[in-house]
């Protein structure tokens, strides 16, 4: 009875006294722990935490923990946890997701030193794209820019010698790539997904000196604008695109994919990132698939393609040692000491996924790897590019232009009702989220 | 009698206590924010009372009151075709299964009930390959038949019929389940003595069968709206509420408006919209099966 409760309280002191020697390790060896949300697929997570073990050898008070979640919920996963107790440390976002999530204070201003490395190392347009009012709020890193893909085998059957290179040749090339007894479309278009939707109708617009949105205010029914919807008409009524080819899913694949990877359509509007996908789909026939820059409109002064890009943003609800901590990974992250050969890591990882990287120095570092054919296309067009408007209401504005652009694939508006209606619902849009 | 009344409300003060944290805080808690003008990525008291401005929105004539009708009636549209064609379903197989001759009634069973338990997930990409125009399945099938390619999820005239299809692919077994289970409540005795009376099939069916399934057929009805007009993962994994919103039904629409536009009022006065129209719903069902009976 007596040596029970002194072998308790010995167990006990001998436990306590462990677990307090082992609670001064861990706050001496992960002082701060960052989180670092992304859509990242598995692989590539694994590069990231194989940078921030890197980074943890120099940096033994701070531990970088990867949380992934598919594409398709990373909105949400951000919209419902950014600035909670819990939430991420830092982010990976799409830049048009910006402008709200700093009018509602929850992501943190770049610090005087990594807002000078933004703007001294990346091209002008891409940190302007990471930045709301002036302010830098992340590290730019992936972008993607929009071009023509055409396939080559295709366009040698249909007699076709070169890519187009204005409307007129585009939409001759795209009858004569028209075989309906093989199912097949000489131009693909998109529906059912936002962004792949609007971004090659804006490339369009863009090549035919036009802009979605000017100065805050929408500009869809411009002259520009409606030749473009007209384009869109025209291919349709001709039977040159057929809108039930275009069906995309929730994976950005789907009968749009499936159609141009099995060789029933002869050309699309789309971005770098799909080359994983398409060289996924298509085997040895990938060789057959050549890019091009947007062909120009009537009114287009060259080829302009829509550009985006995403960032890494720091939460504004972290303890100031979280941000400090998260700066500072970030800013190594993204330097030209933690990659190889004068790259940073994140452009090695964005490599391995065959994505363009953004800082200028990353672009040298990997000239080679970019002079691929089907990249070289994609580099090419990217100094003309015009980035796509980061604006309030941004998300609204592009699913309500998706569904007039949408309704003229299918016939369920007139390039002119679609370009009134576009123009009129942009408007409210963006006027109430400047609210 | 005060003792025993208190020793009820403490009996019943747990579970009751559950039900108000986590069923009617959230309800009363949307219903305020219905009137409010708040972010959700920002704290509840950011929110500012903006009285009916929400709902004069929701049922305006700009984009917002367009897409939140057309969801309406996409979502009542899927909800009535769902129905009409679940119950007659499970009704034949039910009464199929039910038959004691049927050789193999168990494997038919276990067979309808299996679509209910796959994830939906698995369901929602094998018909989205199933119900590919070029390369999917029911294409080539219809061939064989000489019938042409259709759009199926391509098309904004045939998407959300595409969508009814594989719901009710998946809920059938389980409200046959339900039917068989009506089906044995009615007493033999009842059949054997119309059988006397010279019915036969279809009188047996119209005069017995039907009637005596009312309840089970109006619980079913209810169970089937209910799930119905909650649908959400098909059009979240497959087509995303196109094409040309064809397929963006309401509990779509508010994830999309609520938390990836983040404007949780009109979202809240969203919800509150489909709660009520829910509860309308289902009480004039529940009152015209009354003045069934009443007759």
């Amino acid at each position: 009875m007596t040596i029970r409760p002194l072998m308790g309280l010995f167990l006990g002191s001998a436990m306590a006294a462990f677990t307090s020697v082992a609670s001064l390790n861990v706050a001496w060896a992960e002082d701060v722990t960052v989180s670092f949300l992304t859509h990242w697929p598995p692989e590539t997570v694994a590069k990231l935490e194989a940078a921030a073990a890197t980074y943890a050898k120099d940096h033994p008070g701070v531990k970088v923990e990867v949380r992934a979640v598919p594409f398709g919920d990373l909105l949400t996963t951000l919209r419902s946890q950014a600035g909670q107790a819990g939430g991420p440390t830092i982010a990976g976002i799409y830049d048009l997701w910006l402008p709200e999530l700093a009018r509602d204070k929850l992501v943190n201003a770049a610090p005087e030193a990594n807002a000078a490395d933004v703007t001294t190392n990346w091209p002008k347009g891409v940190a302007t794209a990471a930045s709301v009012g002036g302010t830098v709020y992340g590290y730019p890193n992936e972008i993607d820019v929009y071009a023509l893909n055409y396939n080559k085998k295709l366009f040698e059957e249909a007699g076709i010698k070169e890519a187009p290179k204005t409307w007129d040749e585009f939409y001759a090339a795209a009858e004569k790539l028209t075989n309906k007894d093989k199912g097949q479309q000489g131009f693909g278009m998109i529906n059912s997904w936002a962004a792949g939707v609007v971004h090659p109708f804006a490339s369009l617009l863009a090549s035919n000196g036009g802009a979605l949105v000017v100065d805050g205010k929408p500009q869809l029914d411009s002259e520009n604008a409606k030749a473009t919807f007209e384009l869109y008409e025209k291919l349709i009524k001709s039977g040159a695109s057929v809108a039930t080819m275009g069906t995309a899913d929730a994976n950005t694949t789907g009968p749009f994919l499936d159609n141009f990877v099995s060789g029933k359509t002869g050309m699309i509007i789309m971005a770098n990132w799909w080359e994983s996908a398409l060289k996924a789909g298509m085997g040895d026939r990938f060789a057959d698939v050549a890019t091009a820059p947007i062909p120009v409109g009537p009114k287009g002064d060259g080829p302009h393609s829509i550009s985006y890009s995403w960032m890494t943003v720091v939460s504004d609800g972290a303890s100031d040692a979280e941000k400090k901590a998260a700066w500072d990974f970030l800013g190594w992250f993204n330097g030209p000491t933690s990659g190889e050969n004068g790259a940073s890591a994140m452009g090695d990882l964005l490599q391995s996924m065959g994505i363009l990287p953004s800082r200028t120095s990353d672009v040298a570092a990997f000239a080679e790897r970019l002079k691929t054919p089907f990249l070289a296309g994609y580099v090419d067009v990217l100094s003309e590019a015009r980035p796509f408007p980061t604006v309030l209401g941004g998300q609204e504005f592009t699913e309500s232009l998706q569904s007039h652009i949408e309704a003229v694939q299918f016939g369920k508006e007139t390039a002119a009702e679609a370009a009134a209606a576009a123009q009129a619902d942009a408007a409210a849009i963006l006027e109430k989220a400047a609210q | 009698m005060i003792g025993l009344r208190k020793s009820i409300f403490a009996m019943l003060a747990p579970s009751l206590s559950l039900i108000a944290l986590f069923i009617l805080v959230p309800i009363a808690l949307t219903i305020w924010l219905a009137f409010t003008k708040w972010s959700v990525q920002t704290p509840f008291s950011s929110a500012t009372f903006i009285g009916f401005d929400n709902f004069r929105e929701i049922f305006g004539s700009t984009s917002v009151g367009r897409d939140f009708k057309g969801a309406m009636i996409n979502t009542a549209l899927y909800s009535a075709m769902s129905i009409a064609l679940i119950l007659p379903l499970s009704v034949v197989f039910g009464m199929l299964i039910h038959q004691a001759e049927l050789k193999g009634a168990n494997i038919l069973r276990t067979i309808l009930f299996a679509t209910y338990m796959v994830p939906m997930i698995a369901v929602a990409l094998v018909f989205s390959k199933l119900y590919s125009p070029t390369e999917g399945p029911f294409n080539q099938m219809l061939a064989w038949i000489g019938i042409g390619p259709q759009p199926w999820l391509s098309s904004p005239d045939t998407a959300l019929v595409s969508v009814v299809l594989l719901n009710v692919w998946q809920q059938v077994g389980y409200f046959t389940i339900l039917i068989i289970a009506g089906l044995t409540q009615i007493p033999q005795s009842i059949y054997e003595a119309a059988k006397m009376d010279g019915a036969r099939g279809p009188a047996l069916f119209g005069f017995i069968t039907l009637p005596l399934l009312k309840r089970t057929l109006l619980f079913s009805v209810v169970i089937a709206l209910i799930n119905a007009v909650q649908v959400f993962e098909p059009v979240a994994l497959i087509t995303q509420g196109g094409p040309v919103g064809s397929t963006n039904v309401l509990t779509y629409h508010i994830r999309r408006v609520g938390i990836e536009r983040a404007q949780g009022g009109l979202g809240s006065a969203m919800s509150v919209t489909l709660l009520l129209a829910l509860v309308v719903t289902v009480t004039a069902v529940f009152a015209l099966a009354r003045r069934e009976e009443r007759r």
